[in-house]
């Protein structure tokens, strides 16, 4: 087990370095970053060269990448342009999606292995039918749209909620933006649970339950639900990582002023140090998920334990 | 008579038509006896195990006819909540596949144990005591330390031994044995065989062995059925059915056995296919791949005919079971 | 099985049917786990079928016709390959023709979808994004598609150095979440094409492909008839051409067809959120964001648009849940 998670994690570096490289390299395609810095005006050739000295944009790429790396790793993400410091947008921005994140994977797992559950022991009754219709469909209505639907809905037409969260976005005000944020993966949750219901349903170790003599519940709860949800609870482990950086449209449509919020206002204004630094960390958010949803099948099923 | 199956019918309905798996299946069993059940792919004979054990998959199966009789209770009528307590106390079973029966991430232990949690509701920890014990009977090594290790921990004979003693871990009087040893390799196809007959023995339990290994029968069966088409075609005491058999598909089952003594020769084979079980032949259903089939045999279906001596142990479903027998 | 002759061999037992099979399951005796016949059967030990030849493909296009979802999804698909390839045959008027008198009214003869914020003819511009969506939803694909399965299939064919420099170039862009890579990339592009758009999608979704392309391969690599194949001497091109592509291939077409799906509900997103097509482009994305400031007043001009929207991605991803059922002999 130990070796196991030490092999996970030297996998772990090269994607990691792999993908920041990728983003740095983009952002550094994104455009001249000291150009957002004079506001809309032309920055004259002098305050420019200046500023690139200051800011080591005069170095070639590589090497920017290692100083920030290297100072990445001391916790220091850089200045915004604006003079306000990375980590701080960080520190209001982080809390913000953790929470709506929260709010998405309770409905997932609330609503998502419910449903598939009850449609995987269903398999081909109407509840079934219905419900497998249900989650075509709200795959294939763009998050964004789900959420401007649901915002017309609730929030203006009869008005049960706030249409906007506020800057604080407590729990209670993230109820809808979470389950607009989860919509997709839920249905894909609900999807996955039932299949893997179903397919474990007919397998020959249920079919040894049922011969034994064991009660229905038994037999479903101890035997067929213990096999089916390792894949599941291995999707919505990885399932974070990807809230998280699929986060900012739900962000936009709420006004939340989240990670997502924040990448996009540097994106706007050009602001890579701000860019960078979120998606960084979204990186190794989402690659630390996928380690533990490896470690987490791992205490689930005993074959891979032992393998 | 422990069991006696009675007129057995089951179907299964599928997208492409109703196949008819088991079509009016008489045999029974005694306490102490073994019934070996023989037939190819598709012949009823584990559909019919199923349905005496309750555990056939209904849709897409039905059962459309028949008695099963139990200690003199006809299970088809009792409720589910009933059939359930006979399952694993009064009747077990074991399957071909003791890897995929096995449930691959609880430890052995806790599913040999669960039988005793669930029937005699014994704590976890005496359940768990139970587990060992019979590990130690079916003579699995240091019982004790491998009590916690998962099935795919085991080789196949150690894993087949588990599900025979999670068969016999309530002393059923019945045991249905479908297939045990198919999955495994000869050697330990031995051994594992060895020990159930044994063990059966012990407790003085009534078993069928479905199979279509006839090696395997001659050793521990009291008796054979054969069955075709989801028919008996043949039911006779073992002694009797190897010296003479009233039925040419068992007669051609007996001949496709290699033999020592037959060294150079040809080996037979049965001509033809088994039937499409949506679509069994009228009359005999073996007639079209039968050597000895007539007019008679293609229009009327043969009944169990009492076969000489005529002391009801022996039956055969052929129009000239005296021509077969003699010839 | 009415198209199965019945033979003087015998009445046949087709493993290929799906009744047989259920049958064969049952038993617990699938020809796979089956030991050898311990007693003669017929040549082929009374377990194949020897009707007509059926092939995974005619087997599952048997099933697809008869599958409404098929049917329903592939209808839609083609009408909205017509009325890309021809929108001006079921909308006369021009998408940019807009007048801002009309701004947010309802519908009005001619005009049953009402006017957007600018004016303009929901409806014509309703009709038109269809083209859009579709070219990029296909182009993507197509790219997506040719460049996944070609790598994949090498890495999984080879195998060695080239397959673990692939996998872990796989793992990083995996790593990089969609939107925000959309988000970074396409920030700076000023083009109005939808070019940029596809090249994104394909930079950021092939290797969703080629993990499909090179599982598959490796499985088909596996069977016991390429390596047959491989021991009676086959080059490494024919194997993989003539053996291993027609199996590998079934996997990729399904998910490719979902995908073509997601990509066209991608570009949608980024169009909403300001990166992906951007004016004078007609696309559901640009619609349906502008139309979201006055969702209050013209809720029209955002549900059209975005009624089309799902109804296209739900039609492609439909036709891939069905093809994949019909392909999957499991789950029949």
């Amino acid at each position: 087990m130990g070796r196991y998670v030490v092999r996970r994690l030297v996998q772990m570096v090269p994607v990691f370095i792999g993908a920041t490289l990728l983003i740095f390299l983009m952002v550094n395609v994104m455009g001249d970053p000291v150009a957002g810095l004079c506001g809309d005006r032309q920055c004259d050739p002098a305050t420019a060269a200046q500023l690139r000295k200051e800011f080591g944009l005069d170095q070639p790429v590589w090497q920017q990448y290692l100083t920030y790396m290297g100072n990445v790793f001391t916790g220091d993400f850089g200045t915004a342009f604006n003079g306000q410091e990375v980590t701080e947008l960080m520190s209001t921005a982080f809390p913000v999606t953790i929470r709506l994140t929260v709010v998405a994977i309770l409905f997932e797992v609330v609503i998502g292995v419910t449903l598939g559950v009850v449609t995987g022991l269903r398999r081909g009754r109407p509840v079934d039918t219905g419900v497998l219709l249900l989650t075509l469909v709200v795959i294939s209505v763009p998050t964004f749209v789900t959420g401007l639907l649901l915002q017309l809905l609730l929030g203006v037409e009869w008005g049960w909620i706030r249409p906007s969260v506020s800057p604080a976005a407590p729990f209670d005000e993230l109820i809808l933006p979470g389950l607009v944020l989860a919509s997709v993966s839920l249905a894909y949750v609900t999807r996955l649970t039932r299949t893997s219901i179903a397919e474990n349903r007919r397998s020959d170790y249920v079919r040894t339950a049922i011969a034994k003599g064991l009660p229905r519940h038994r037999v479903v709860t101890r035997h067929l639900l213990r096999n089916s949800l390792i894949p599941v609870v291995t999707f919505i482990g990885a399932d974070i990582g990807f809230l998280m950086g699929g986060a900012i449209v739900t962000e936009r449509i709420f006004n939340i002023h989240g990670v997502g919020y924040q990448l996009y206002q540097g994106i706007l204004r050009q602001n890579t140090q701000t860019v960078v630094g979120f998606v960084t960390v979204l990186v190794l958010v989402f690659l630390l998920c996928n380690l533990v949803v490896d470690l987490l099948y791992a205490v689930l099923d005993p074959r891979i334990r032992y393998a | 008579m422990l069991l006696e199956v009675r007129d057995l019918h089951v179907e299964f309905r599928t997208r492409d038509g109703v196949a008819k798996a088991v079509n009016g299946v008489d045999y029974g069993v005694d306490e102490g006896e073994t019934l070996a059940v023989l037939g190819e792919s598709g012949s009823g004979k584990s559909v019919t195990a199923q349905a005496i054990m309750g555990i056939l998959d209904m849709p897409p199966g039905r059962i459309t006819g028949g008695e099963i009789l139990f200690k003199g209770q006809d299970l088809l009528r009792l409720k589910e909540e009933e059939r359930r307590k006979f399952r694993g106390a009064e009747m077990a079973m074991i399957f071909q596949d003791a890897l995929s029966s096995l449930n691959p991430v609880l430890s052995v232990g806790d599913q040999l144990g669960e039988m005793f949690v669930v029937h005699r509701g014994m704590s976890r920890k005496d359940a768990r005591a139970r587990a060992v014990e019979l590990m130690d009977r079916v003579r699995i090594p240091a019982a004790k330390e491998r009590v916690r290790d998962y099935p795919h921990q085991f080789s196949g004979g150690m894993r087949q031994r588990i599900m025979i003693a999670m068969a016999l871990a309530l002393e059923p009087a019945l045991i249905i044995a479908d297939e045990p040893t198919t999955a495994l390799d000869v050697t330990v196809q031995a051994q594992v065989m060895a020990l159930l007959a044994e063990l059966r023995r012990e407790l003085n339990m009534g078993l069928i062995l479905i199979t279509h290994d006839l090696g395997v029968v001659a050793d521990v069966a009291d008796r054979i059925a054969v069955m075709y088409a989801g028919r008996i075609v043949e039911s006779a005491p073992v002694h009797d059915i190897y010296k003479a058999p009233a039925h040419p598909y068992t007669r051609g089952l007996l001949d496709s056995i290699p033999r020592l003594d037959q060294k150079g020769q040809e080996l037979y084979a049965i001509k033809g296919l088994p039937p499409n079980l949506m679509n069994i032949p009228p009359g005999c259903a073996f007639n079209p791949r039968c050597p000895m089939a007539r007019d008679v045999c293609r229009t009327d279906a043969p009944p169990l005919y009492d076969v000489i001596p005529s002391d009801g142990t022996r039956v055969s479903a052929c129009h000239f079971w005296t021509e077969c027998l003699h010839g | 099985m009415p198209e199965q002759p019945l033979e003087s061999e015998g009445v046949i037992a087709g493993t290929g049917t799906g009744g047989a099979m259920d049958l064969a399951t049952t038993e617990a005796e699938t020809p796979a786990k089956r030991p050898p016949p311990a007693f003669g059967g017929g040549p082929g030990g009374g377990t194949e079928s020897t009707g007509k030849p059926r092939s995974l493909w005619s087997d599952a296009w048997r099933d697809l016709r008869r599958n409404p979802v098929f049917i329903v999804s592939g209808l839609i698909i083609l009408f909205l390959i017509v009325i890309s390839l021809w929108p001006s045959a079921i909308a006369s008027g021009s998408p940019l023709d807009c007048d801002l008198a009309k701004s947010q009214q309802g519908s009005a003869p001619g005009h049953p979808f009402g006017y957007d914020g600018q004016g303009c003819d929901v409806y014509t511009r309703t009709v038109y994004g269809a083209r859009t969506s579709v070219a990029v939803g296909v182009c993507a694909m197509l790219g997506v598609a040719i460049l996944g399965s070609v790598l994949g299939a090498l890495a999984g064919f080879f195998g060695g150095p080239w397959d673990s420099i692939l996998s872990r170039i796989t793992d990083i862009f995996f790593a990089i979440p969609v939107i925000l890579g959309g988000l970074v990339l396409l920030s700076v592009v000023t083009s109005n094409s939808i070019w940029p758009v596809i090249g994104f999608m394909v930079l950021l979704g092939w290797p969703q492909i080629s993990r499909i392309a090179r599982g598959s391969v490796i499985t088909a690599k596996q069977n016991d008839y390429v390596q047959a194949a491989r021991a009676l001497g086959a080059s490494n091109s024919r194997m993989l051409l003539r053996h291993i592509t027609p199996n590998a291939v079934a996997p990729v077409i399904v998910v490719a067809t979902i995908a073509l799906g997601t990509y066209i509900a991608l570009e949608a997103t980024l169009s909403y959120l300001g990166v992906g097509l951007k004016p004078p482009s007609v696309s559901w994305g640009i619609d349906i964001s502008a139309a979201s400031p006055y969702i209050r007043n013209a809720p029209h001009a955002l549900l059209w648009p975005s009624g089309a929207l799902a109804i296209t991605v739900l039609a492609f991803i439909m036709l891939g849940d069905a093809v994949r059922d019909a392909l999957d002999p499991k789950l029949r």
